[in-house]
């Protein structure tokens, strides 16, 4: 990780400020920026502290913020108390299936609002955001009478098909599309190339960005999603991480050091996601500065 | 003569015929998407919408209320607190999540030792469960002696404010909590826009002689535009459908002190099992927004910049 | 009337049961087919508690043609789920009843079937419920039975009460004195402070007093039977005599660990709580003596008088197996399925003689526990009637502001006559 950032550092030297001005200035952000982690950090250190602990001491005040006798049994037991591992990797099926589902589709129409013309264009658009604006809890009745009567209750194809077509990734993907030049496209055409090459060989490259922001928070959302799965899914070996950790909040308990212990477990993967997808936020500079 | 006439109608056959397959291309891109979201979100919520004119218990038949439900909301005191709280919710977290995301995004778009990390640290608050952010969010801000507390105390102040656990100060807790969690997503946009920059346009501006103030206002801010414009309406409309997060910090209260429209609606759906009028809140939700909505997509034609 | 969507017949059930009630005169020709039957299940809870599959064990073994299986929905949200599930037209053959607003709901809007004909056609008794069942009828039909029953009860940590040189408390004591009690008892201050009383946070701990009486339900016009239990808890909070309300909230304080770490004293709480601190008290994680004595009440009440709550079964009146279900039904909650749950360390609906002693001696048990769960009379915390999920909310919303000191009591009562008052009107 630091080499990289020692990398990037050789690679963009700052022509635009005069070196004092930028030690001073570097100061003030790194300060900034560590007391801003900081924050954003005491939450999971507590987590952390708390995964550790025994349910009873959980939640005793003052917080003990090293427990005396660490219990690293607890993440043993959530690998034995509940079938944590199946519900990772239904977790993890899910969330592949439906990421790649809604970039492909959401990319693919977002191209056509962004970049092509055809009549209804604007309306339908405005249905699509409009669409968004209705709360899940509202619909989630009729929808799931319908899905039942399809016989896809219980099932994961049930979870796939309503969230790989989202009218978010619409809306995120279009708004990056439209920032592309137009002469870019222009130029293509009169070359002769379709709007499936385009949209292939031009849009998608330079997008990488855009793409990557879609699979992260798509990863997230159905990775942390906890409503569809609750009304969905009801076979334990079809059932998901987020149902899991609510298995330890019982009808008269709630052990919420294991829920600490597979809540950070849990993390790991979407860690790992974002820590690799970073690459493409640094890249899209050298790859969209083709505008001449 | 007649030969000029049927040229030219075949050359506006022939353009007809090109427009008709340029569209035909056209809706081959939006269709994989279209059909699934028609068939499995747009029926389901057309038919609910619909409901709102009638009642269903969520069981028996279904009857024709006219505008009984509408009706129903101008003396309903719960639906007035709640719109009320969601108004308040909107305007505290909107503007607070935006600036934070900008901020951090600037900050993290430069060159920087161990931005890396940073960058994950600050998207950390988004991917954690809710079960588990909701009880740390809380743990925080304990009355007692919880540590924002504690550090209040040790800075001289006599009666900290009681979070959550207070009617005045749960809705500012509730919307702490939200900028929390939110604005690493939204930096993460403004991120991958700022990248989307050419630095072409910085170095011309260089050449030029402009100082950082002004590339950050005449290119930066411009640049941003688009994505600024899909923030804005994003977190619009997700703070008006805020649910989740208070459900789990407050469930509603104290009292109703952090009820918003989604809680309400949830609240007569599925304890009352009156979804015809739950459904005429959300209309109400709906009308909102896509007011918003519209006039944002006005004023985008105005002050959006693509290219 | 617009028909979206296909809706079950409203005579289909009644249609239905009269022709079980023909088949179960007839001598039960069908009764003794060895097809195979395979029942569905509504449960929570399933990874973590034992007794509802050892219970459907005991039934498979005495009828090996039916097959039950469990489906396990997360606690905290079961009633949603559940009516989501029976909205579109689940086919579960069984349905448990978590709470009094699940069984309201349903049973007024026809998901569950009546079971009046049924038991009368199997010449049940229901007086071994000890009135449970009075409590479930709803406009003289009743559509579930109990299987499983918790009752109030005190807790107290004897090591606290030996070093204060304090007799431990009596089955017959009343709120007063647990009130003047609870001051006793509390002592220390900062972490080390113990507590002489806990109230959790449910309405319920508070609510549940003020009906102990039996002159009063919690569903009333007018509510002012609820002043002098919410003057006394916010006076003992106000003196710090209690853990304050808004902590435990925002703290997400659990009563469990408050007990375990001996942070209070006495704590009145359901007796679920025993099997609790029993598994606790066997794992380690606390080392010292509690004792169980019966649900402190009003003055002028019979000792012995409690709260409690039932987990009952329904048909779902979908179900294309009721028959089946309905003989399921009658083993669960009947003797057999009694001891059955008894053996676990749960307190089942029927309280003969055999089953308690049963319960008291299984290992860990207090002593006291026999005695103290002899109960007079039980009282649901919540009655049945068709409102009674909009009326608890109203009065969540108002205990909260109660209890966070936002209102006074006097204003709390007064906001909850008005707006019961005008869920009346609706």
């Amino acid at each position: 990780m630091d080499s990289s950032a020692a990398q990037t550092l050789v690679h963009e030297p700052s022509v635009i400020y005069p070196r004092l001005k930028i030690r001073l200035g570097r100061v003030i952000t790194y300060a900034i920026l560590i007391s801003l982690a900081l924050l954003m950090l005491l939450p999971f250190l507590w987590m952390i502290s708390a995964s550790l602990k025994m349910d009873k001491d959980v939640f005793r005040y003052p917080i003990e913020w090293v427990p005396a006798i660490p219990q690293w049994s607890n993440y043993i037991a959530i690998w034995t108390r509940i079938p944590f591992l199946t519900f990772f990797a239904n977790t993890l099926k899910l969330t592949v299936t439906i990421t790649l589902l809604q970039v492909f589709t959401s990319s693919f129409a977002a191209y056509a609002f962004a970049k092509l013309h055809f009549p209804g264009r604007d309306l339908l658009f405005l249905a699509y955001i409009g669409s968004i604006a209705i709360p899940w809890q509202v619909y989630m009745v009729p929808q799931f009478i319908m899905m039942r009567q399809l016989g896809l209750v219980d099932n994961h194809a049930s979870l796939i098909l309503l969230q790989a077509f989202s009218a978010f990734g619409v809306f995120l993907l279009r708004q990056f599309f439209v920032s592309i030049p137009d002469e870019i496209l222009d130029a293509a055409r009169i070359d002769g190339m379709s709007e499936y090459g385009i949209y292939f060989r031009i849009m998608l490259p330079l997008s990488k960005p855009a793409l990557a922001t879609l699979t992260i928070f798509t990863s997230v959302a159905v990775w942390n999603d906890f409503m569809g799965p609750l009304i969905y899914l009801t076979s334990q070996h079809l059932k998901t991480i987020q149902l899991g950790l609510r298995m330890f909040i019982q009808q008269y308990s709630a052990d919420y050091a294991l829920i600490m212990a597979a809540a950070l477990v849990s993390l790991i993967p979407v860690v790992i996601l974002f820590l690799a997808l970073q690459r493409f936020f640094v890249e899209g500079i050298a790859t969209t500065g083709v505008k001449g | 003569m007649s030969t000029v006439s049927l040229r030219q109608t075949t050359i506006a056959a022939g353009k007809r015929r090109s427009h008709f397959k340029k569209y035909l291309v056209a809706y081959s891109f939006i269709l994989p998407n279209l059909i699934g979201f028609a068939i499995f979100t747009l029926v389901p919520m057309v038919f609910s919408l619909a409901l709102s004119f009638m009642n269903w218990d969520g069981a028996n038949q279904i009857s024709w209320a006219g505008l009984d439900n509408f009706r129903r909301l101008l003396t309903d005191e719960t639906f007035g607190i709640s719109l009320r709280n969601t108004l308040f919710f909107v305007s505290g977290n909107v503007p607070l999540t935006m600036m934070a995301s900008l901020g951090l995004a600037l900050l993290l778009n430069q060159p920087l030792r161990g931005r890396n990390l940073f960058r994950t640290t600050f998207f950390f608050p988004y991917v954690a469960s809710l079960v588990a952010v909701a009880v740390v969010w809380n743990m925080l801000f304990f009355p007692s002696a919880g540590p924002v507390n504690q550090v209040l105390i040790s800075l001289g102040v006599q009666n900290p404010p009681r979070w959550a656990a207070s009617v005045d100060w749960a809705m500012p807790t509730v919307i702490m909590a939200s900028v929390w969690k939110g604005m690493g997503y939204y930096m993460i946009i403004y991120l991958a826009a700022l990248q989307s920059i050419p630095s072409t346009l910085y170095e011309a501006a260089a050449v030029d002689g402009a100082n950082g103030w002004q590339k950050f206002r005449h290119i930066t801010l411009p640049m941003l535009t688009p994505a600024t414009f899909f923030i804005s309406v994003m977190l619009i409309i997700s703070s008006f459908k805020i649910f989740d997060l208070i459900m789990v910090m407050t469930g509603g209260g104290p009292g109703r002190a952090t009820n918003v429209l989604v809680i309400h609606i949830y609240n007569t759906a599925f304890r009352e099992f009156r979804f015809g009028y739950s459904s005429s809140i959300a209309m109400v939700l709906l009308v909102m927004v896509l007011g918003i909505t519209i006039v944002q997509f006005y004023m985008e034609r105005r002050w959006v910049k693509y290219q | 009337m617009p028909r979206l969507f296909a809706q079950r017949n409203a005579k289909f059930p009644v249609v239905l049961l009269s022709l079980l009630v023909v088949l179960a005169l007839s001598g039960g020709v069908f009764a003794q087919d060895a097809a195979p039957v395979a029942l569905r299940m509504t449960a929570w809870d399933v990874a973590t508690t034992p007794y509802w599959q050892a219970l459907i064990d005991a039934y498979e073994a005495q009828n090996p043609n039916v097959t039950v299986e469990l489906t396990d929905l997360a606690s905290a949200d079961y009633q949603d789920v559940v009516n989501i599930m029976l909205s579109g037209g689940d086919t579960t053959d069984i349905i448990t009843v978590k709470d009094i607003p699940g069984y309201s709901a349903m049973l007024t809007r026809g998901q569950i079937i009546p079971l009046t004909d049924l038991i009368e056609a199997a010449d049940l008794d229901l007086s071994v419920y000890s009135g449970a069942a009075e409590e479930l009828t709803y406009e003289g039909e009743i559509y579930a039975l109990p299987f499983r029953s918790d009752i109030w009860i005190l807790y107290y940590n004897k090591d606290i009460f030996d070093a204060a040189g304090i007799d431990y408390p009596t089955n017959d004591m009343t709120w007063d004195e647990f009130d003047a009690l609870a001051r006793q008892l509390t002592s220390g201050s900062g972490a080390d402070k113990v507590y002489g009383g806990h109230f959790h946070v449910w309405r319920s701990t508070v609510q549940l007093a003020t009906v102990q009486d039996g002159e009063n339900t919690i569903i009333a016009e007018d509510y002012s039977f609820l002043a002098p239990m919410y003057n006394m808890v916010t006076g003992l909070q106000a003196d710090g005599m209690i853990m304050d309300y808004g902590e435990l909230r925002t703290g997400s304080i659990h009563y469990s660990g408050v007990f375990k770490n001996a942070q209070v004293a006495m704590l009145p709480m359901g007796s679920w709580f025993i099997a609790t601190l029993i598994a606790a008290e066997n794992a380690g994680e606390f080392d010292f003596d509690w004792g169980v004595a019966a649900y402190p009440h009003p003055e002028g009440v019979a000792a012995g008088t409690t709260a409690g709550t039932l987990t009952s079964l329904a048909i779902n009146a979908n179900s294309a197996n009721q028959e089946a279900a309905w003989d399921f039904i009658q083993f669960y909650t009947g003797p057999e399925g009694a001891q059955v749950l008894a053996e676990t360390g749960n307190l089942p609906a029927i309280r003969t003689p055999e089953v308690l002693a049963t319960f008291a001696a299984l290992d860990g048990v207090p002593e006291e526990a026999a005695e103290a769960l002899q109960t007079t009379t039980v009282r649901l915390e919540l009655p049945m009637h068709p409102r009674v999920g909009a009326i608890e909310q109203v009065l969540n919303e108002e205990h909260e502001l109660i209890m966070t000191n936002s209102i006074s009591v006097e204003e709390g009562i007064a906001e909850i006559n008005r707006r019961i008052a005008e869920l009346g009107e609706e």
